[in-house]
């Protein structure tokens, strides 16, 4: 029901510049999850959007209707806050209902409203407790209804489950899911957290340094990274990454990629090395491997090889990636891609 | 431990071991008896008796209360006490909820604004006196100039005993506000940010933003400073003294001026001075209590 499109924003702290000409289009209905490292300023788009913080400069639209000058609650949109900005003073009910109250919802109709949303998070018998007797979950969940319950065209979730603690983080992480596709509203969600955008996100926008480094489903990002910066921010543990000789080219391959092996085996990269350390995760076991004074990370379903002991490490073709001298990506049908391929 | 503890029944506790934590407690206990219960006990006996300070004190039971309760003198010092207390603490604390709510951005002129503002509170009372004869001057002080400029008649100020007290409220508010701005800027400055951008994106306006977040979010200090506050007016005394001990006439008479008087101007009126100190003790007593019964439910605490 409503994309959003960003058009030559421009955000500055003082002198310190965040965003500079941005342009981006969040499509209508997606899960879009904007992520990167600190300070990359996903948060900063984000408040953009719900007029918290306004740009400096550029426009926003919703919907081809340009919102860039209205005040944050005529944009249709709703804000999940990173510690939820429950109102602490009033009920789990006046919290959700605040933002009725001063659009002058009528009574009757903002009782159902409230009943209904509150039912569907699941705090529905607890709407005249105060916030703080309640748990961080539960918070959670109001924070979700007082959302909800505005009927927005858009949901913009700050890190929305980072308070909470791994195992509530996964079954919230399943329930927002189940929210978009019952919704199928738009939902903007800033996460530092890889595997919360890999997880919960149609789409992922990829930030560094104010700078979008790649917008793309899960899966394109993961496996077809556009550069060096989102092959290595996307995995765990990170994507090997390995320079030719005297040179600023590299390649790289994914730590579940490789193939151990004591005799070697037919690959089309082969390396012999040495097993410098084991960890044993359960399922699966990961090897750090040394060779020609490099160190490669091995995700591996064998547990049978030891510590200190000669392997031979083995890429197919497809597996490898390469990245030219400015972190970009060489893809096969670049003229350069044979030549470098050839060296290895 | 021993075997012979293992063998006590649970909740079993030696005479030493009951007795122990009040040894511990003994003796902030007798430094509080001495000099806080001590005093009280002893100004309530003393209200009923007859002394002058120099004679032994004779018994004379409620005479004391009969004569001051009786004497508009008494009465009077109690209504002005109350006027006194109304004003500096309605009127002081709303503008000092003003004047932070003002300058709540921290920016160069609303630092030194807020820094200006706290200095009446640091600078004796006494050293001031004199600045504020000058301002409240009759005939060429500031205030009557600034009365003229704007083509209203001049007042006599701390002069008539029409407008003593209004006087004496302007020298507290004076001295008060900086410090209630400051305390209540920074509760403020404790409100978490989100809370008002919540409020921003369910159009709250700044009206509802201030009832419905600020004053409830700074509720106990605000509940602090209207207990301190009142405390404090009801106990007022050095302005008074130093503006207009008491007068003109008895029109800015207040209830410690009054005890102050009947105790070391009148002579040999220490039994009235006492009864009206156990009177004051009790007037702030029920008011505090109230305070509590009426207000500390909507008082929100983190």
């Amino acid at each position: 029901m409503a994309e959003i499109r960003f058009e030559d924003i421009t955000k500055k702290f003082g002198d310190k510049v965040i965003l500079d000409r941005l342009n981006l289009s969040i499509e209508d209905g997606s899960f879009t999850v904007m992520i990167g490292p600190s300070g990359c300023g996903k948060t900063t788009l984000l408040r953009i959007i719900a007029g918290i913080g306004p740009q400096t400069s550029g426009k926003v639209y919703l919907d081809g209707e340009d919102i860039s000058g209205l005040p944050p609650a005529k944009r249709n949109v709703a804000m999940v806050f990173q510690n939820y900005a429950i109102y602490p003073t009033m009920t789990v009910q006046e919290n959700i209902e605040f933002g009725l109250k001063n659009n002058k919802v009528p009574k009757a109709e903002r009782e159902r409203l409230v009943k209904e949303i509150s039912e569907i998070v699941g705090i529905g018998d607890m709407l005249n407790r105060k916030p703080s007797t309640l748990s961080g979950g539960q918070r959670q969940r109001i924070a979700l209804a007082r959302a909800m319950v505005k009927k927005p065209k858009v949901f913009l979730m700050d890190e929305p489950l980072s308070n909470l603690d791994a195992k509530l983080r996964v079954s919230m992480r399943t329930e927002l899911i189940e929210l978009h596709n019952r919704l199928k509203t738009t939902f903007v969600y800033v996460t530092h957290d890889q595997t919360e955008a890999m997880s919960m996100g149609t789409n992922i926008i990829l930030m560094n340094k104010g700078i979008i480094q790649q917008e793309a489903t899960p899966s394109v990002i993961y496996h077809d990274p556009d550069n060096l910066f989102t092959a290595q921010f996307i995995g765990s543990p990170q994507m090997n990454i390995i320079h030719f000789d005297d040179s600023a080219v590299c390649y790289g391959f994914r730590p579940e990629k490789v193939h151990l092996t004591n005799e070697p085996g037919q690959y089309f990269y082969t390396r012999r090395g040495t097993i410098v350390t084991k960890e044993m995760l359960g399922s699966e076991t990961i090897y750090q491997v040394r060779y020609a004074g490099n160190s490669v990370m091995v995700k591996s379903l064998e547990d049978t090889f030891e510590q200190d002991s000669e392997v031979y490490v083995g890429v197919k073709q497809k597996n490898i990636l390469l990245f030219d001298e400015n972190e970009m990506r060489i893809r096969p049908e670049d003229p350069r891609y044979d030549g470098w391929m050839q060296k290895l | 431990m021993t075997d012979k503890s293992i063998a006590r029944p649970a909740g079993y506790k030696t005479p030493w071991e009951k007795l122990r934590p009040y040894i511990y407690i003994l003796p902030a206990m007798f430094f509080l008896a001495l000099f806080t219960v001590y005093p009280v006990i002893d100004m309530v006996i003393r209200s009923f008796e007859k002394w002058n300070l120099v004679a032994t004190p004779t018994w004379v039971g409620l005479d004391n209360y009969k004569y001051i309760f009786n004497r508009k003198e008494f009465i009077d010092a109690i209504w002005h006490t109350v006027t006194y207390a109304i004003f500096v603490v309605g009127l002081g604390l709303s503008l000092a909820t003003l004047f932070a709510v003002w300058l709540s951005k921290s920016t160069f002129m609303n630092n030194l604004t807020r820094t200006v503002m706290f200095m009446p509170h640091v600078i004796a009372l006494l050293s001031v006196a004199m600045v504020w004869a000058w301002i409240m001057n009759k005939n060429n002080g500031l205030l009557n100039l600034v009365l003229n400029f704007f083509g209203l008649p001049s007042l006599k100020w701390a002069d008539s005993s029409d407008t003593a007290m209004m006087s004496i409220i302007i020298v507290a508010l004076w001295k008060a506000i900086g410090y209630n701005t400051m305390l209540i800027y920074a509760a403020i400055q404790n409100v978490p940010a989100e809370l008002y951008e919540a409020a921003d994106l369910d159009n709250a306006n700044s009206v509802k933003k201030f009832f419905k977040i600020t004053l409830p979010m700074i509720s106990p200090q605000m509940f602090m400073l209207l207990i301190t506050a009142t405390t404090g007016s009801f106990r007022v005394f050095d302005t008074v003294r130093v503006m207009t001990h008491g007068g003109p006439g008895t029109s800015t008479q207040v209830l410690v001026y009054y005890i102050y008087k009947q105790a070391f101007i009148l002579n040999g009126k220490v039994g009235y001075a006492f009864a009206a100190a156990v009177v004051l003790m009790a007037m702030i007593g029920v008011l505090t209590l109230a305070y509590f019964r009426v207000l500390s439910k909507r008082v929100h605490y983190q």
